[in-house]
């Protein structure tokens, strides 16, 4: 399985591909507060059944869904050490040299952890289950009332939308000069974790040209196939929302409202 | 003529002297298939974004079926005359649904929004892709990515249709796919100017124009251009195979009836050797 496909569109049918764009990221939104503000172990489950619950009904295949989750595990682990290491300095269970693991960091190491992956999952469901017109569509909506601070939202929703598909393109080409240059006596795998450290400066600057030729190359395609500005485009036609929108709108408030009052 | 220009000079750095094209003169029938053929740095691809005014003129004249390219009023009708499809397929898709992104066309020049997925499926169908409309363009193979690019520009029903080094980056399979949508649509009638550096490429259109350090050092008859060994010298491209295995023959004393282009021919024209 291709794991760079991870985060991009998938065609389905399910239930969450039918829902309303702008339902899905509203319902993004309320959801990445409900696991943000989960502290309890009762909060908690609620998270993570409501997630694990979303991915069920998106009928996507786990392994594209724990994708982004998957390649960040260097990131979880870092974030996790940190906070256990250096959260609380006052009560640790041992200290040695700068380090002071404690009770308490754990916890926080695990919140925050739990926090980025279920947020990472629910937003990876969102891109792999919404078409980029779709996701240009909902954006559009929902910024609208920026247009009277004058700003061109039509624009915003598709800068926006483009930038989405396009991260997936990023990492395999992230991918790709790593590889070009792991073949040139690069050492990314290397134990030691400063020189680890310093093997990411020079796929930076690669990265960088090559998004900027990408860019240059997708705006000329873009010119030549009569874009001008967002405004001056065929609408799609706006669909009222039906009763399963409503309906998945509702419970995502509901959990939310169960998890404040979960917190007082 | 459809594409008539005179005198076209451009250069990147207007406070520079180094011109990307000097003077060039280009006319292009209704129907043609041309193919402009240079080395790296030609100013091929220079050339042909004054087409579509991707680049603005900045000396001579150019006019594309009687639209006047530097008229900034026109560039938007010039666009759906003048179609083209870029060398690396990947970079011209701005949607990872196929049908949505040949509906990208479609959409900036507000066509109605029942309209569209006719004219999506009828694009599909025109570059054999039916079929393919739900499917992610990252999950085709070169050639087939590149005939969504074309049928995204095909969807403006454009008349003109250039092609800036298509083949660039597919390997044969797909370097014939796209070399075999090329002239099926142009016995449909459609203009055809094909860039490339590769002069296989060059032997099925109808004439050629040589570029070198930006100028235009020849153009004529596909036949009398690509047979024209100092000629291709000069614009530093390797002439067809056909061709050196004719002069080699030559040297050795053998003499075919006439300079073969193609493959094909050069084997039909040693079958027929007393």
């Amino acid at each position: 399985m291709n794991k760079l496909l991870a985060g991009r569109y998938l065609v389905g049918n399910s239930l969450l591909h039918r829902l309303d764009g702008r339902v899905k990221i509203i319902c993004l939104l309320i959801l990445i507060a409900l696991v943000i503000g989960s502290r309890s172990v009762s909060s908690y489950a609620i998270s993570v059944s409501a997630v694990c619950m979303i991915v069920l009904l998106s009928k996507l295949p786990p392994a594209y869904v724990l994708g982004p989750v998957g390649r960040l595990w260097l990131f979880f682990i870092t974030i996790f050490l940190m906070n256990a290491l250096f959260f609380d300095t006052l009560n640790p269970l041992y200290s040695w040299w700068i380090f002071h693991p404690s009770v308490a960091g754990i916890k926080q190491g695990f919140s925050v952890v739990v926090h980025v992956v279920l947020v990472l999952i629910l937003s990876s469901v969102l891109t792999m289950t919404t078409s980029p017109t779709e996701v240009t569509t909902a954006l559009e909506s929902l910024i609208k009332p920026l247009k009277l601070i004058g700003v061109p939202t039509e624009d915003v929703a598709m800068i926006i939308s483009i930038a989405i598909q396009f991260i997936p393109t990023l990492l395999e080409e992230t991918e790709a000069i790593k590889m070009a240059q792991i073949a040139r006596g690069a050492r990314f795998e290397s134990k030691k974790l400063k020189e680890r450290a310093f093997s990411v400066f020079p796929l930076v600057i690669p990265i960088f040209l090559s998004a900027f030729k990408r860019a240059d190359e997708l705006s000329l395609a873009m010119e030549a196939r009569g874009y001008r500005n967002a405004k001056k485009r065929t609408k799609r036609k706006k669909e009222p929302l039906s009763s399963k929108d409503y309906i998945a709108l509702c419970i995502c408030v509901a959990l939310c409202l169960v998890q404040f009052l979960l917190l007082r | 003529m459809v594409v008539n220009g005179k005198n076209i000079s451009y250069s990147y750095d207007c406070n520079d002297t180094s011109y990307a094209l000097r003077n060039v003169d280009l006319s292009i029938e209704q129907g043609e298939f041309v193919c402009i053929l240079g080395c790296n740095g030609s100013g091929k691809s220079t050339l042909v974004r004054h087409l579509n005014a991707l680049l603005q003129l900045q000396h001579g004249e150019l006019t594309i079926a009687g639209i006047d390219v530097s008229n900034e009023n026109d560039i938007w009708r010039l666009r759906r005359i003048c179609g083209m499809v870029f060398q690396n397929p990947d970079n011209q898709f701005v949607s990872s649904v196929v049908e949505e992104d040949i509906a990208f066309g479609l959409e900036n020049y507000e066509v109605p929004r029942e309209e569209i997925p006719e004219k999506v499926n009828s694009a599909l169908l025109l570059v054999d892709m039916e079929g393919y409309d739900k499917r992610a363009p990252n999950s085709l193979s070169g050639g087939q990515k590149q005939r969504i690019a074309l049928a995204g520009v095909l969807a403006l029903e454009p008349d003109i249709i250039i092609f800036d080094e298509v083949t660039a980056m597919l390997d044969p399979d797909g370097k014939q796919e796209v070399l075999e949508m090329m002239r099926k649509l142009h016995k449909a009638g459609k203009t055809i100017i094909a860039i490339t550096h590769y002069v296989e490429e060059a032997v099925h259109a109808d004439s050629v124009i040589l570029m070198h350090e930006g100028k235009m050092i020849a153009s004529g008859k596909t036949r009398d251009i690509l047979t024209d060994v100092q000629l291709l010298k000069i614009a530093e491209i390797m002439p067809p195979m056909a061709v050196r295995v004719y002069y080699d023959l030559l040297d050795a004393g053998v003499k075919l009836k006439e300079c073969p282009i193609t493959n094909e021919e050069l084997a039909e024209k040693i079958c027929k050797l007393p």
